[in-house]
């Protein structure tokens, strides 16, 4: 088993389909927000269901990280202060160890994002401009002009930090595939990553494509369930 | 006497008028808030939120084109800052982009105003219109 595992080109699997599927899709839905922001002046609804779909997005990444494989469970990736100072030091003194899902530092980075990109979905339904009349998020009109323009003000903020958020996160992968050689792009395209000596786990159990499916249901009835409740028409 | 104040009286009159000529920054300001007044009832009736009202969209259309065509002067290089004006340096950078912008508003509302006859037709053409206050907002217009 050790012997078959390392023998040159075996590979091992870290990121299922559901898993991979989520990563791209957001990584399409969010240039999509920023080109429909940009390009789309005249078409409020694309910018407004990029939005949506993200938001849906970030609740099906939440329960599958509960439900999903096991490179996608909370439970197996997000680490202690402790661990994450460790692994930063370690790649400082240039010899990291490898993992095989997140690695410390990149978990903190996915935290990171689910987070923002969530934040900045809510505060997208309440937002709109002056007066609301070239776009508004579906819950603008169940509060104030001014809960309205606060909305939209850290609507902009957050995108700024995202940016950059973005741009690290982007930043930190490429230098690990083509500096440091450690495939984790082609990891998260394939599926599959070169099977090696890893500290989490030597290969992952991928998660049902019917509980996947599940997933995906129930986040779509949750986002627009709970925009419909609290008060919210989405349009076409 | 009563000559003599009616002579004062409009010559006050003819000050405070002049004086709101020679002020392009409240002049403009003035006709951006007609904009937002003439396009809230149609930005409503785009939503659902209020019905169609050809009246109120021709009224509107009218007020850009016809507004979008003072405007173009009305960003002399000595209005950059007072009056609470919440518009950017970069205008005045750009002065030639910027009066393309404006240009384009004049051009895309006068053919809605000839394209929109019902309220399909209004769906359709209005939105193009409204696209070009964000357009301009997002690069000239002071975020608050």
């Amino acid at each position: 088993m050790t012997h078959s595992q390392a023998a040159e080109g075996r590979m091992a699997l870290a990121w299922d389909f559901p898993t991979r599927a989520f990563k791209w899709t957001l990584v399409a839905l969010v240039a999509s927000a920023w080109a429909s922001n940009k390009f789309g002046a005249a078409t409020p609804n694309w910018h407004k269901w990029s939005g949506y779909a993200i938001l849906v997005l970030i609740v099906f990444r939440l329960l599958w990280g509960f439900a999903g494989g096991s490179t996608a469970r909370f439970g197996n990736f997000i680490r202690g202060p402790r661990s994450v100072l460790n692994y930063g030091l370690a790649i400082l003194r240039g010899q990291p160890v490898k993992y095989l899902g997140h690695n410390p530092l990149g978990a903190l980075m996915v935290v990171a994002l689910l987070v923002l990109l969530g934040a900045q979905s809510v505060l997208g339904l309440y937002a709109g401009d002056e007066d609301r009349i070239i776009i508004d998020g579906p819950l603008a009109r169940t509060v104030s002009d001014a809960t309205v323009a606060f909305a939209a003000r850290w609507h902009h903020r957050l995108f700024d930090l995202l940016k950059i958020v973005i741009v690290l996160h982007v930043l930190a992968n490429v230098v690990a595939t083509f500096v440091k050689k450690e495939p984790l792009i082609q990891g998260m395209a394939t599926g599959y990553k070169p099977a090696e000596r890893y500290v989490d786990a030597a290969e992952a159990r991928p998660g049902s494509i019917v509980a996947a499916l599940a997933c995906l249901a129930v986040s779509i009835a949750l986002v627009f369930g709970g925009i419909i409740a609290l008060g919210g028409k989405i349009s076409f | 006497m009563m000559k003599k104040w009616l002579l004062a009286g409009a010559m006050i009159l003819t000050a405070g008028a002049v004086m709101a000529a020679g002020d392009p920054i409240k002049e403009r300001k003035e006709i951006f808030k007609g904009f937002a007044e003439a396009a809230k009832p149609n930005g409503a009736a785009l939503k659902g939120e209020a019905p169609f009202d050809l009246a109120k969209a021709q009224a509107a259309l009218k007020a850009y084109s016809d507004g979008s065509k003072k405007l173009v002067a009305l960003f002399p290089d000595n209005s950059k800052t007072g009056g609470d004006t919440e518009a950017l340096p970069k205008i005045w950078q750009e002065k030639s982009k910027f009066d393309g912008l404006v240009a384009k508003l004049d051009k895309d509302a006068t053919a809605a105003l000839a394209a929109i006859k019902d309220e399909a037709t209004f769906k359709a053409e209005f939105p193009k219109v409204l696209g070009n206050c964000k357009t301009c907002h997002d690069d000239y217009r002071l975020k608050k």
